[in-house]
């Protein structure tokens, strides 16, 4: 998959709808359910032992950087909005991006010890203040910031529409840096809220997939 | 998980409950006063029989299993009971002299902390029913600690009291899941699991549990559990009498309960059978397993010596002549302390 490059501004490039995007297809990706035997502990195994994890069986994506922010665009299908917790059995919906911050931090198991990986998450109902996190594991994820990940999501007609966006270098350890020119690796996950879908029990792509980022002189072709 | 050091525990008499909820609202005042606190009652006391806070809660699962976690249910506001609004303006200030009367504002609730109160069980002339007071059992093998993706309960090492960590806690609710008891609370507008902390702050300054000072039945005595020169030890350890709610979900509670006595049952001639208890023994058993039979056993003895005339250590324990001495060490004055806010 290519990160276009556009000379596009961050606010245009946050609208999932607005032109630069409407250029821009995407790729389909399928996801599958992380496995219960992964599942850090055993009150979430035996809970959801036999049961269905990973609601959402995949998502188109599509991604264009401006030489500074790197923007993701998830597409999914979903009948059911999640925007808002209503009660103690209620669930938001949710998507990530995830990028390895070191080499071969494995994707499965949301990197290891010593080899993190950083995730650009959005969650619907913390619409403004999506979520920059480093996790060493399952179940090891921290938040790293509340600012430097840009996230906007539009539920219309059964589909969720969200660009999570941050820029290409950040002074943050933990955060995975990005060059143009270069091709990197990313996940994307997806929690579907009206399945109770949260934390490792989630839909993700199963392994690292490939992202060409466009370098800056390609000209804005998008 | 290592275990703590020591551990702090409670022993309620539930022969002594009165069910007035001084305690109930000792901690509301202290504690659950926030925003997206409202539903919130950390501690409960619940007419028994009944379906209990949150409803049917002894139906819902977690804990433990034969040492496996079992699967439980996320009780929902309304289980627990919305924070309903009276007109309370209107009523006292609102010059409107006896026309207005209070009433529940909004949507009728259909469910309330200890909304079956005083119904009970049993038929006439064997009808009968007494208070369960419950806090978070801070339990040795606790389910929602065990339960935590993100190791955000903590069981503290030093006295055993079981917190949630709220800047670790994202809200997921697999700990309300786990908990048997449905003692985690989830606060919506902070988006983080909420619990009793046993008074931490103050049992920190040697002071005891609100809910244990304020009751003015002298229910509740709180303690080290190896501390064996104080009430817990003795009531639970050396006297055997104070035992666990639902020993057999497996979390092993930290908080024990004198069982209820209760006079002898009538036949159907309306004559006393000494034979069987109002309350009937199931009944105790379904809550506090067969350990129950033993503590009344040990309880009648005490108190028939008592009665002839002769010395009883449990009697007098039980009694609680001296209130402080119900909690174990834990007996400064709240208002001799200076309290800061950090
Ligand atoms: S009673 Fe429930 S919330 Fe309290 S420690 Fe035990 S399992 Fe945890
Ligand atoms: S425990 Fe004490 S304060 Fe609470 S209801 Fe019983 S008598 Fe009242």
């Amino acid at each position: 998959m290519r990160a276009v490059y556009a000379k596009t501004e961050l606010e245009s490039l946050l609208d999932p709808e607005s032109g630069p995007w409407r250029a821009q297809a995407g790729e389909s990706i399928q996801l599958m359910g992380t496995p219960v035997g992964l599942q850090p502990t055993e009150a979430i195994r035996v809970a959801w032992m036999g049961k269905t994890i990973g609601a959402i069986g995949s998502v188109r994506v599509a991604a264009i950087h401006n030489g500074d922010v790197l923007a993701f665009r998830l597409d999914w299908e979903d009948p059911d909005e999640d925007a808002e917790v209503l009660d103690n059995d209620s669930f938001p919906d949710a998507a990530a991006i995830s990028l390895p911050a070191a080499e071969d931090a494995p994707m499965v198991l949301m990197g290891a010890a010593g080899k993190p990986v950083n995730v650009w998450y959005w969650r619907a109902d913390e619409a403004d203040s999506a979520r920059h996190l480093t996790a060493e594991g399952l179940g090891t994820s921290r938040t790293l910031d509340v600012k430097t990940v840009k996230a906007r999501g539009i539920w219309k007609e059964g589909r969720w529409q969200v660009v999570i966006a941050r820029e290409m270098n950040v002074n943050t350890p933990g955060a995975a840096q990005i060059t143009p020119g270069s091709e990197i690796g990313f996940g994307v996950a997806i929690w579907e809220g009206s399945h109770k879908e949260r934390a490792g029990i989630k839909a993700f792509s199963v392994d690292w997939k490939q992202l060409t980022i466009d370098p800056t002189n390609a000209g804005g072709k998008a | 998980m290592e275990a703590s050091k020591r551990q702090l525990a409670m022993v309620m008499d539930l022969n002594k409950c009165i069910g007035c909820q001084t305690c109930t609202i000792a901690c509301k005042r202290l504690w659950t006063r926030d925003e997206g606190m409202e539903y919130m009652w950390w501690n409960t006391v619940n007419t028994q029989p009944g379906r209990g806070t949150p409803r049917d809660w002894e139906k819902s699962g977690g804990g433990f299993e034969n040492g496996v976690a079992k699967p439980g249910q996320l009780p929902t506001r309304s289980e627990f009971g919305e924070a309903w609004e009276y007109n309370h303006k209107d009523v006292f200030y609102g010059g409107k002299g006896k026309k207005a009367h209070l009433e529940i504002q909004g949507e009728k609730p259909e469910w309330g902390p200890n909304w079956d109160e005083d119904q009970g069980g049993g038929e006439y002339p064997n009808s009968y029913y007494f208070y369960l007071p419950r806090i978070c059992n801070h339990c040795t093998h606790p389910a929602c600690l065990e339960a935590c993706p993100r190791k955000a309960i903590e069981k503290n090492a030093e006295n055993g009291i079981v917190t949630v960590n709220e800047d670790s806690c994202r809200g997921y609710r697999f700990c309300m899941e786990a908990c048997p008891y449905k003692k985690i609370y989830f606060n919506q507008a902070a988006k983080v699991a909420q619990k009793c902390i046993f008074c931490f702050p103050r049992i920190e300054q040697g002071v005891a549990n609100a809910c244990a000072r304020q009751c003015p039945g002298r229910v509740r005595f709180v303690g080290y559990r190896d501390d064996k020169n104080a009430p817990i030890y003795k009531l639970v350890d050396k006297w055997k009498v104070a035992i666990p709610l639902h020993p057999e979900y497996g979390t092993e509670p930290n908080v024990f309960y004198v069982p209820p006595l209760a006079p002898a049952a009538f036949d159907e001639n309306g004559e006393i059978d000494e034979s069987r208890s109002r309350i009937p023994m199931e009944y105790l058993e379904s809550l506090f397993g067969p350990a129950v039979n033993e503590s009344l056993a040990i309880l009648k003895t005490e108190m028939d010596k008592s009665r002839n005339g002769e010395k009883s250590e449990l009697i007098d324990l039980l009694i609680a002549y001296k209130w402080k001495d119900m909690f174990g060490g834990f007996d400064k004055d709240p208002a001799t302390i200076e309290w800061v806010k950090s």
